[in-house]
């Protein structure tokens, strides 16, 4: 099975590519000009600014450049098409020959374009309404090589495509649009325009199940076109796609050809790489710090600043309490403190990172409890409540009250006093 | 001194432009000249080619599928002059989108102002005719492959083409965007020099238009190439002839040459013309703008279809050559290969340029009748161009002026120089003008 992609990346330019139009309105029809509608007389003009970050992307994806890209136009008849072409790049695209490694496996990229967006059409049960403001908002097409080899695999290298694009400043909230080329056997099959992870991974098992059934049979797969219908979850029969014959493609004249050189670019972070270098570096859990760090940006920040200074188990724990009290953006000096202290064992609450986000310092002494002693209060506390041991085998909540009042007399994090009450109650029980 | 500082030095009356208005209208219904008038109040008229947007101005390339189209901004050259102070007098009749060298491929030809049973020539052909007719006007036109030179010889008038990409495209309905120039046609180099400063100089709206350094060379050097004179007529020749011994007579050296891959250009040109036509015109569908199809019940390909059977038949000929040329199984042999020999031809050319001038016949012909233009096939038709079409397709600058009456109707010829060159040109027209008269039969405007 061989499945290959091609990934549209929307670009959140200030200005569309090819004129100054707003790249961000809501109000539909809004941000548009002659440009961008395809009025007679209208001309293209490039926008620097997504001419560099698609040079990023390319270089990110590893890909080859030339000295000079340029673009050509991709003739079609679609109502959403304005000028009835497309400007896109055909022999000298951003980049080509790249490829993209997640974990033990590697994917190549074939190339990397720069391109315009169609309009966006809406379809009514009665008519199609057209919304402009999408056409000529930038856009990146990531092609594959089709050297994915099953849905997880798929799943897999687009987690992974993602935290690079993310790493790049690509807003990908915004949904990827992703066409599947999908063959089993002989033919190829493409799957337009799925949107999110799950969806094309639903698509793609659907459609490879599909094609089984078919080659199972002893029938043919045909080369075709299909989409994902989401609700019923299969793949159907969708317009006839233009050949390259057809699409007639020519230089387009009203732009020149852009040199690279000198054209500044983000430099790449691979999370996933990262995750792996550090896992094995510092004896961390390679899942646990990817699922950290793949969308990012903060805890990567800090991570950075500490993960010489404290040990990598503090440091996560630190990252995972700055998450669950909304706390991410908080200073490096300031982390390092929290990570002191839970390094310490010292207990760490919300008010803890409020204090510390609010610009105020945390006491780091951590009150030295000895175990033997730590242990004794804890018995002491269950034979002072009569019954208590009887409550908690109804009701565990009652874990949390002997927690409460130990740390009413320590600071202490709650997590190792119930990890000793846990074993004292299983001492119990034997 | 230029016709423009003497219209201003003038006193014109109160009632001039209404009186300006008024001649036209009359003259207009039997030559042709004009689209549509404007409302002029003030300022030296100008008028422009209706594929050149004007605000608020029905603008349709002479086509039927831009019917009624008013664009909704101005085209930078037109923007220039009215910051300037130039006054907009009107829209100027053309063959549809440029296609064509007689101004015939429209609804109402434009019809030569020394002759009505002639030719106005094409594809500018009422801008030449509003030239050849108004005292006080410049026009500004547009050349792809020949069609300010060839209106402006069979009508009398200057038609300078400056070098691709000094005069901003915007707002220009594109014919072959690699090869469009906009470019003016006056009655003296001096006023096509004094537009031309107005208007030339980069636009952050147009990607191919520069600010280049301008040479002036004149090294008093004539070339007269034998490609861009085999085939011209016994007549045409003759007067030619006598033009190559006047300017002999006034100290240029005249030197003949021979350039074998000149052939070739009147094949590359309309490959890459038609391959870029092909895919400028794919946008007129009938539902945005122009011509409307209201047909909204049919399958989007039939709605295409129905509504892009309102092109001209020579627009029709031309997408259909262009597609086919672009098309990927023949594209190399076609598009591809046209492409290499727009390069060769143009690094021959600027080695020849860079020692002198190029003289030839602006066409091969003299002005042909109306009824003589028509009985010509299309490639007949397009290779009357062959003279036109080298500086045209390799963007150097040229003039078309004119040099003798013979019959009573003005014969041009065509001066070319190197890229950037272009003011080497208006100085040659000073020094022309300075010992020939031109003559009009109309000077509507004169004060």
């Amino acid at each position: 099975m061989k499945i290959g992609l091609e990934v549209h990346v929307a670009l959140q330019t200030n200005t569309k590519l090819f004129c100054r139009c707003r790249n961000d309105a809501a109000e539909v029809n809004t941000a548009i000009c002659p440009t961008c509608m395809g009025f007679p007389g209208s001309k293209p003009v490039l926008n620097g600014s997504a001419l560099s970050i698609a040079l990023g992307i390319a270089k990110a994806l590893n890909c080859k450049t030339r000295e000079k890209v340029s673009f050509i136009r991709k003739v079609y008849f679609y109502p959403d098409l304005p000028k009835s072409y497309q400007i896109t790049q055909l022999d000298e695209p951003m980049g080509y020959d790249g490829g993209v490694e997640y974990g033990k496996r590697k994917v190549g990229i074939r190339r990397v374009q720069l391109e315009e967006d169609p309009a966006r059409i809406i379809r009514e049960e009665e008519y199609t309404l057209i919304d402009f403001n999408r056409s000529g908002v930038p856009l990146v097409e990531i092609v594959t090589e089709p050297e994915i080899v099953d849905p997880e695999d798929l799943r897999s290298f687009l987690f992974e495509l993602e935290s690079i694009l993310y790493y790049l400043g690509i807003d990908i909230e915004k949904e990827l649009k992703i066409d599947l080329n999908i063959s089993l056997g002989r033919n190829r099959v493409e799957v337009k325009n799925v949107t999110g992870i799950r969806n094309l991974v639903d698509a793609a098992r659907h459609e490879m199940e599909r094609q089984k059934a078919l080659l199972d049979s002893g029938k043919d797969v045909v080369a075709e076109t299909r989409s994902y219908n989401e609700g019923k979850g299969v793949t159907e029969e969708s317009r006839e796609k233009e050949s390259d014959e057809e699409y007639g493609y020519i230089y387009d004249p009203d732009l020149t050809e852009y040199s690279l050189t000198g054209v500044e670019f983000a430099k790449p972070l691979m999370a996933g790489k990262i995750a792996h270098d550090y896992a094995e570096r510092y004896g961390a859990n390679e899942d646990t710090l990817r699922e950290l760090l793949m969308f990012n940006r903060d805890a990567l920040r800090l991570l950075e600043h500490a993960k010489d200074r404290r040990s990598m188990k503090s440091i996560i724990n630190a990252i995972s309490l700055l998450r669950k009290y909304n706390g991410m953006e908080m200073d490096e000096d300031s982390f390092d403190q929290m990570a002191m202290l839970l390094e310490k064992g010292g207990y760490v609450g919300e008010e803890t990172v409020k204090k510390l986000l609010s610009g105020g310092s945390i006491d780091i002494n951590v009150e030295e409890v000895k175990v033997e002693d730590l242990d004794r209060e804890i018995l002491e506390l269950i034979n002072k409540n009569e019954g208590l041991i009887e409550e908690y085998e109804k009701n565990p909540k009652t874990f949390n009250f002997i927690v409460g009042e130990m740390m009413k007399k320590h600071k202490l994090n709650p997590r190792y006093i119930a990890e000793r009450l846990g074993k004292l109650l299983e001492e119990r029980r034997k | 001194m230029s016709s423009i500082s003497e219209f201003y030095e003038k006193d014109r009356g109160e009632d001039y432009y209404n009186r300006l208005i008024e001649e036209i209208g009359g003259l207009n219904g039997k030559l042709n000249a004009f689209n549509a008038i404007g409302s002029i109040s003030e300022g030296f008229p100008f008028s422009v080619k209706d594929n050149i947007c004007v605000k608020g101005i029905e603008t349709t390339a002479s086509s039927k599928m831009l019917g009624s189209y008013v664009p909704p901004f101005n085209a930078t050259v037109v923007e220039r002059m009215l910051k300037k102070g130039f006054g907009f007098l009107g829209k100027t009749n053309m063959d549809e989108f440029g296609f064509g060298s007689f101004g015939l491929n429209c609804a109402k030809p434009a019809r030569n102002p020394f002759n009505e049973k002639y030719v106005a020539g094409g594809s500018s052909s009422g801008a030449a005719v509003a030239t050849s007719i108004l005292k006080y006007h410049v026009a500004i036109a547009e050349s792809t492959g020949g069609s300010i030179s060839t209106p402006a010889a069979f009508c009398g008038v200057v038609g300078f083409t400056p070098t691709y990409g000094t005069i901003s495209r915007y707002g220009l309905i594109d014919y072959a965007n690699s090869l469009d120039k906009i470019g003016i046609m006056a009655r003296s180099g001096d006023d096509a020099r004094e537009v031309f400063d107005v208007v030339r100089g980069s636009d952050g709206n147009d990607a191919t238009c520069t600010d280049p350094d301008y040479h002036d060379r004149n090294t008093g050097n004539i070339f007269v190439i034998d490609e861009l004179t085999n085939g011209a007529s016994e007549e045409v020749m003759r007067e030619f002839s006598r033009l190559l011994d006047s300017l002999a007579g006034k100290g240029y050296r005249i030197e003949r040459k021979s350039l074998k891959i000149l052939e070739k250009a009147v094949a590359s040109y309309y490959v890459i013309a038609t391959a870029e036509a092909s895919t400028n015109l794919a946008k007129y569908t009938g539902f945005k703008y122009g011509l409307k199809n209201d047909k909204f019940y049919q399958k989007y390909n039939d709605f295409f279809s129905d509504a892009r059977e309102n092109f001209g038949i020579e627009a029709k000929r031309r997408i259909a050559i262009g597609t086919f040329v672009r098309g990927a199984s023949v594209k190399d042999r076609y598009y591809v290969k046209a492409l290499k020999v727009r390069r060769l031809i143009i690094n021959e050319l600027a080695g020849i340029l860079k020692d002198g001038f190029i003289l030839n016949p602006v066409m091969p012909i003299k002005t042909p009748s109306i009824e003589e233009a028509e009985s010509l096939d299309p490639l007949t038709s397009y290779k009357a161009d062959m003279f036109t079409i080298p500086p045209n397709l390799c963007g150097f600058p040229h003039v078309s002026f004119t040099y003798a009456y013979p019959d009573g109707m003005p014969i041009g010829a065509q001066l070319t120089a190197g890229h950037f060159d272009d003011y080497a040109l208006l100085g040659f027209l000073k020094e022309w003008e300075s010992g020939f008269k031109y003559r009009f039969r109309y000077d509507i405007g004169a004060l």
